[in-house]
């Protein structure tokens, strides 16, 4: 651990300190509904206490150096350790936040919603002290989340267009911070940490996944501290909060940011704490601190070129904290790069932290306390208002001087330590660039000096304008406490840095291994001696000519193109972030439309192929259980015999009925005459319908075995009906000839040629096949036209369906193109096209069942078209309706195709149909059995 | 705990939903509030059984109850380790709250009897699922739950919900038909499948057969487990459905599927073999595609359930990934991540169907302005989704910190960008609509239901909401409390990984 020799005292007061301010964010909304004067005295008490609270940190670090307290929570425990720089971030924030709530009391009043605000503000307050007293990573890295999603609520709560706007921008920066954070967090666990805030072994990890982790951090911290090129939110953000707010934002919790930066060059990032550390060792330090160095000097420059074309004095500052910040880091960055003899920037960067603090937070508040009484920010419509709000003037006179670094004020000291290290950065390597970034501090220092002769001359010096009358008064008494109160610091730290210096930086310089009589040194020689305020004097002498230079010239007017900032950058690149998702998502979408499309097309396509091929899978099932070609000849043969027969009975019962009726007509005949001519009849009509029976079996026998028994079994019936005919013909012959067998004569030879008559008269063979023939004729034609009628609706189905697919898809582009703006309109519209698509679907499936219906219609119109006998049609129409419905109703069809064996042949079929799917069904799980089975049976002997 | 109570606790929390099932039907003839009532009692008393079976399984006892010998080797068999009590009790208290939200939501619905009969039968088989004991009974569970899932879905009975439910069915039983071939050749291979933490696979079977055993094993389960580009039925089951149902569905019959798979792994093959084997990096590349892939498809769509359907695929992808890197802390925060999700997802579905219900808000495009009428259910969405991004202190910060421990443990730090990807577009993706619903100016044409006004729901519905939301606080802020998802992940992965 890095506490080396130092023993670390467990004290609950760090963890108190975190957990108290959120506490009392409990009761702020039941006391601010009760009385707001109440929750205004809670919550000043509250920061009151932790101010306190933080002060008695002082005594305990100075006993024991260290003091830690855990919280069991999260992933283990909370763990809270505080040593002196750790003390130093409490203390000041915990006053800023005392003096900032002090001077929102009156404030706010102008301000909607201040139980959320003092509620923000307290939970704010817990955080950053989480932040700053934290032991662990974990616990840094949660109260640095908290702190940035929370304080969103600072930014946004006036909850005006601008706010929102930079709301929006301050919540994606943070959130990326986050991101950033935590993975280097993590990374930190893959270089060997494990978790605390101290050295990381020097032995693992790549250099690339030091450097990665690194450069993580650095940002993680640098979106929250303003570090170019992650400072975009900042100018933005800061401005349009309340103005305590402002002064917390840009006072204390971008400190945050530093502070996490700060512990990652030189805590985490550095060799193991020891007595003496070899030289080497601290190349990599020195390396990190050189980049943090230089993004300080770029931030610092940028920031304050920045700063001086703005009118709002809001921004203005807010340009400052960014430009100030690159101070803070520069002086960091030296302190990483020196090493072990970085006391100057430590003490310079960090000394910086507070008094920024300090002025910034006065600065803030005392603008404040303008655009409270005059409710105007921009500084070139104000003017002459030391008369009206004196103290107000004396106070941001104190600040200005503070910020730009004029002796006896505190930037004074804290500047030149860092311009100190900068100049012994330089010393040691003698690096070109180190002398560059020296110069370029002190054109920063001139340009800061600038920028707040601009702010103090124009707001309180100059003409006073007329609309500002007498009735400007001072601000109130509570926000002149408040400035007064944070006034102070700025002056006794400029006069007395040694409070400082001696009392935190030493002892806590020395806890971690580094050369403190640095501090000893400086104050000898440097502090306030000819060098330092000379360089102060160069520093306003360059201010007032950019001052003069500049207001003759118009140049703080100047403003530079939109592609200019890196902002604009930034906004095109997440808003095309998002339009790629966008893009990504309807390109996924398009595929999985062109798929469904595809497989819709293709079944459309194939429908009719389908159920061709399902219609024959069905006869081959049929074949194979009802029996192979060979027997179904035998089959058929069986039925017309069964057919035939009958009518052979049928045959000679006309005949003999026919004779009843005849007889019942002559009264004459006796019983035994009755007898012998019923005989006689039967005899002959016997005769004939065998022979008829026998040549028609005969020819049916031919047939059969050329093979042509799908004809036969279509034309069959017909002609057997035709035949029907021929009865009648048997009976009239059957009669004529017993009256003349009765008379005795020999009848024999009549009854052939007559039974030869009717045969050559009915040719059964041709009516057959001619019956057959008319029917397959009449079928083709069916056949074609139905082929057609599907065809033509399959298309119109597939056009409608394309069509209603397409006009899906412009909607959908069109969506995305209208986008949020038209919302409204749009989903009226989306509603509308859903509509009028249910409409079309309506509408299709109506000409669908048209088109069904049409196709019905044309059967009979088939009927007409065919060639065949006139009663082959409505089999043809009958055998079309089958083949369209399928082979469900094959029984009813087989049913009616043979009359005389419905139910038997029907009901076996059903049986054979239903034995048939079981059989399948049970071998397949018979396979499974036995598979499974098998499994068993093979493992069992092992 | 005695070992008859065990004994008896553990079917109990199997089966006496099944007689919460039964009853569904008669009590609602009675009454509506003696149904909610009388299911609700049923609902307690199983998640206070998977409850109480905590502690004895934190003492390190692994419970086991036979119920039926199906063959000599086979036997139906319940076991309560601590993967499966952790399991167990996510899915009943996940269920509890969404019968109670029932009550709510679904008052004056139709066919309330099926809905709240299915609704327990799958309670029922969930809890089968979570403490099945060897393979076999899993499947008789999984495929009961998976099947009898399909009445839920397509309760609404809209052509869109027939059509998800047709979709969730066919997807279903494929994967189910995956499983049970992956079961019957594994007792082909292996003849035992009682899952233990070493696995009962080894490494002088045939490495064909054990690989397309594993690769069976994740096609099947994968469709439920929604990897892409096996997910096709989550984003159209999840509108279609209840919204509580959505909320289970999406809180932990999804997750059913990873756990199968953490099962399957784990103890099936075991960690040693797997590393042998050497598959699993390709699991953990698929399962990193659908956590941004799925994330991006999120990004845009803006029907909310669909949203957060897709949001589901995409955070179940984190459970497998935390699977597939076949690390200690990886699969920790991998199991740990189910329940956690569990009660996120579940939050922001109850949410979202308070809105759909009481404002008629479907889309993130009308919430704008939503949480000046209903605050409470914002507040309760706002802080899920946090969650779900993983801010600290909330319980998604838990698994992702376990999570990105594991993707070091195992020395893949390219993995973190998919982590802290994957959660930047979740932030992407639910920020806004919070954002929306605070900030922007609440549309003026809006009208609302007259009944409801769009105001704030009655307490059924408020409740179990607001408890879910809490759950994911406390699960973050308390999560190292003995009994709590860490430390009972901690004792499965530490058997897995001995």
């Amino acid at each position: 651990m890095e506490e080396g020799a130092h023993h670390i005292a467990q004290h609950p007061l760090p963890a108190l300190l975190v957990l108290w301010p959120l506490l009392c964010a409990l009761f702020v909304r039941p006391l601010g509904r009760w009385r707001e004067d109440v929750r205004n005295a809670f919550v000043a008490v509250a920061t009151g206490v932790t101010l306190l609270g933080a002060t008695a940190l002082i005594p305990l670090v100075g006993a024991e150096h260290r003091i830690a307290s855990s919280i069991p929570a999260l992933i283990g425990r909370l763990n809270f350790t505080v040593d002196s720089y750790g003390m130093l971030f409490a203390v000041f924030a915990a006053f800023m936040w005392f003096a900032a709530t002090l001077h929102s009391l009156d404030y706010m009043e102008h301000e909607h919603a201040r139980d959320r605000y003092h509620i923000t503000s307290l939970v704010v307050l817990s955080a950053m002290l989480g932040v700053v007293l934290a032991g662990d990573l974990i616990t840094l890295y949660l109260f640095f989340e908290i702190l940035g999603l929370v304080a969103f609520l600072f930014v946004i709560h006036t909850e005006t267009d601008k706010a929102k706007q930079a709301a929006i921008k301050y919540f994606w920066m943070t959130v990326l911070g986050g991101f950033a954070l935590i993975g280097g967090i993590f990374l930190t666990y893959a270089l060997g940490g494990d978790g605390t805030i101290g050295p990381l072994p020097m032995d693992q990890g790549t250099e690339v996944l030091r450097w990665v982790t690194f450069v993580l951090l650095l940002f993680g911290f640098g979106v929250k501290a303003g570090m170019l090129p992650v400072h975009v939110w900042l100018p933005d953000a800061h401005p349009v909060a309340p103005a305590p707010g402002s002064a917390l934002l840009s006072g204390v919790m971008i400190k945050a940011g530093a502070y996490g930066i700060f512990r990652t060059v030189s805590a985490l990032f550095r060799p193991e704490v020891a007595e003496h550390v070899e030289e080497i060792l601290w190349q990599q330090t020195a390396n990190f601190g050189l980049v943090v160095l230089w993004i300080g000097i770029a931030t610092m420059f940028i920031g304050v070129t920045l700063a001086l074309g703005q009118h709002n004095s809001k921004r203005m500052l807010a340009y400052h904290s960014v430009s100030q910040m690159g101070f803070i880091l520069c002086g960091i960055g030296a302190a990483g790069y020196l090493g072990d003899h970085g006391a100057m920037g430590v003490a310079g960067g960090l000394l910086h932290v507070v008094n920024h603090a300090l002025f910034k937070g006065l600065l803030f508040l005392g603008v404040g306390a303008v655009v409270f009484r005059t409710g105007e920010l921009d500084m070139y419509k104000l003017g002459g208002l030391w008369r009206r709000m004196p103290l107000t003037f004396v106070f941001m006179l104190i600040a200005a001087a503070g910020i730009t670094g004029v002796p006896l004020f505190n930037g004074f000291v804290s500047k030149s330590l860092i311009h100190h290290a900068l100049e012994e950065a330089h010393e040691v390597h003698h690096l070109l660039s180190l002398d560059i970034a020296e110069k370029i501090f002190t054109v920063t220092t001139g340009g800061t000096a600038c920028s707040f002769i601009k702010l103090i001359g124009f707001t309180f010096l100059g003409k006073p304008k007329r609309e500002y009358g007498p009735e400007i008064t001072d601000a109130p008494k509570r926000m002149l406490a408040a400035m007064g109160l944070v006034a102070i610091p700025i002056v006794v730290l400029g006069i007395r840095p040694h409070i400082v210096l001696k009392g935190v930086f030493a002892p806590a310089l020395h806890t971690w291994g580094l050369h403190s009589d640095l501090l000893d040194y400086y104050l000898k020689k440097y502090f306030l001696s000819p060098g330092d305020i000379m360089a102060v004097v160069v520093a306003f002498a360059i201010g007032a000519t950019i001052f003069v230079v500049g207001m003759k010239y118009g140049l703080f007017h100047l403003h530079p193109p939109k592609w200019f900032g890196v902002d604009y950058w930034y906004r095109r690149f997440a808003l095309g972030f998002v339009s790629t998702c966008g893009t990504i998502t309807s390109l996924y979408e398009g595929y999985l439309a062109s798929v469904s499309r595809a497989v819709r097309w293709i079944t459309l396509q194939h429908k009719s192929g389908w159920s061709r091929t399902e219609r024959r899978w069905r006869r081959f099932i049929l074949t194979i259980t009802t029996g192979a070609p060979g027997p179904r000849n035998q089959h058929f043969l069986q039925r017309a015999y069964i057919t035939l027969e009958r009518e052979r009975q049928t045959t000679v019962r006309n005949a003999i009925t026919m004779l009843d009726e005849w007889m019942r007509s002559q009264p004459d005949f006796d019983a035994a005459r009755r007898a012998a001519a019923v005989e006689a009849v039967r005899d002959i009509a016997h005769y004939m319908a065998t022979r008829l029976f026998s040549q028609r079996m005969g020819v049916l026998k031919d047939l059969v075995a050329t093979d042509e028994i799908d004809v036969l079994r279509d034309g069959f019936d017909e002609a057997v009906e035709q035949v029907k005919a021929f009865r009648t013909t048997v009976a009239h012959t059957a009669l004529e000839l017993a009256e003349r067998r009765l008379a005795g004569e020999n009848v024999l030879r009549e009854i052939s040629a007559r039974v030869n008559n009717i045969l050559s008269e009915e040719r059964f063979d041709v009516r057959l096949r001619g019956s057959a023939l008319g029917l397959r004729a009449a079928l083709t034609t069916m056949q074609r036209m139905s082929a057609q009628a599907e065809y033509r609706l399959d298309s119109r189905m597939r056009d409608a369906s394309v069509g209603m697919h397409d006009a899906l898809h412009g909607t959908e582009a069109r969506i995305h193109r209208v986008g949020a703006q038209a919302e409204y309109r749009l989903e009226s519209r989306i509603r509308q096209t859903a509509f009028s698509l249910h409409e079309a679907e309506e509408r299709l499936e109506r000409r669908l069942r048209d088109a069904t219906a049409s196709l019905r219609t044309t059967v009979p119109k088939v009927q007409h078209l065919g060639t065949g006998t006139r009663e082959a049609l409505p089999h043809a129409a009958l055998f079309a309706e089958m083949q369209v419905w399928g082979l469900g109703r094959l029984e009813q069809a087989a049913s009616w195709l043979y009359p005389d064996a419905p139910k038997v042949v029907a009901t076996r079929q059903r049986i054979q149909r239903y034995a048939r799917d079981m059989s399948f069904n049970l071998a397949i799980i018979v396979v499974v059995m036995l598979f499974f089975l098998l499994s068993i049976a093979v493992r069992i002997p092992s | 705990m005695n070992a008859s109570l065990t004994s008896a606790i553990i079917p109990m929390a199997v089966f006496l939903p099944l007689a919460g099932a039964l009853i569904a039907v008669p009590l609602g003839r009675i009454s509506e509030n003696a149904r909610t009532i009388g299911l609700a009692i049923i609902c307690g008393v199983t998640a206070l059984c998977s409850l109480l079976v905590l502690p004895g399984v934190l003492d390190g006892t692994v419970y086991e109850i036979y119920l039926i010998r199906l063959t000599p080797q086979i036997w139906v068999h319940l076991s309560v380790d601590s993967l499966g009590a952790l399991f167990g009790a996510t899915v009943a208290v996940l269920w509890l709250l969404a019968l109670i939200y029932s009550a709510g939501y679904m008052a004056g619905g139709h066919r309330l009897g099926r809905y709240y009969s299915f609704f327990m039968l799958c309670l029922s088989w969930t809890m089968g699922v979570a403490y099945a004991g060897n393979l076999l009974t899993f499947l008789i569970f999984y495929e009961l739950f998976s099947i009898l899932t399909y009445p839920l879905v397509v309760h609404e009975e809209t052509p869109a919900a027939l059509a998800a439910g047709t979709k969730y069915i066919m997807y279903i039983l494929i994967g189910g038909s995956l499983v049970l071939v992956a079961i019957v050749f594994t007792f082909f291979v292996a003849g035992d499948q009682t899952l233990t933490p070493g696995g009962f696979l080894s490494a002088d079977m045939d490495p064909t057969h054990l690989l397309l055993i594993f690769w069976l094993f994740i096609v099947g389960f994968g469709v439920k487990a929604a990897i892409m580009p096996l997910h096709g039925w989550v984003p159209d089951a999840h509108p279609a459905a209840p919204a509580p149902f959505s909320a289970v569905l999406s809180g932990v019959m999804v997750a059913a599927g990873s756990f199968g798979i953490m099962r399957v792994v784990f103890q099936g093959f075991g960690v040693d073999l797997l590393r042998d084997m050497g598959v699993m990096p390709y699991l953990a590349g698929v399962a990193a595609f659908t956590v941004i892939f799925a994330a991006i498809l999120a990004v845009n769509q803006d029907n909310i359930k669909r949203r957060l359907a897709y949001s589901t695929i995409s955070q179940m992808g984190y459970v497998t990934l935390g699977i597939g890197l076949l690390g200690n802390q990886a699969a920790m925060g991998a199991l740990v991540h189910i329940t956690n999700h569990a009660f996120m997802k579940g939050t922001l579905f109850l949410c979202a169907g308070l809105l759909i219900k009481r404002a008629g808000m479907h889309n993130v495009s009308e919430m704008r302005g939503a949480a000046r009428r209903m605050p409470v259910t914002m507040a309760a969405f706002s802080l899920a989704a946090l969650g779900m991004i993983g801010t600290p202190p909330l319980s998604g910060f838990i698994s992702k910190w376990y999570l990105g421990l594991g993707i070091l443990e195992v020395n893949e730090p390219l993995y973190l960008i998919v982590l802290l990807g994957g959660a930047l577009l979740a932030a992407i993706y639910l920020l806004p609509i919070v954002y929306a619903a605070y900030f922007k100016e609440p549309p003026a044409l809006k009208s609302f239901d007259e009944s409801t006004d769009g105001r704030e729901a009655p307490a059924t519905m408020l409740v179990p909401t607001i408890v879910a939301s809490a759950m994911t606080l406390f699960l973050g802020i308390a999560c190292a409390m003995p009994g709590l998802p860490v430390s009972l992940a901690r004792m499965a992965t530490e058997t897995f990984f001995r």
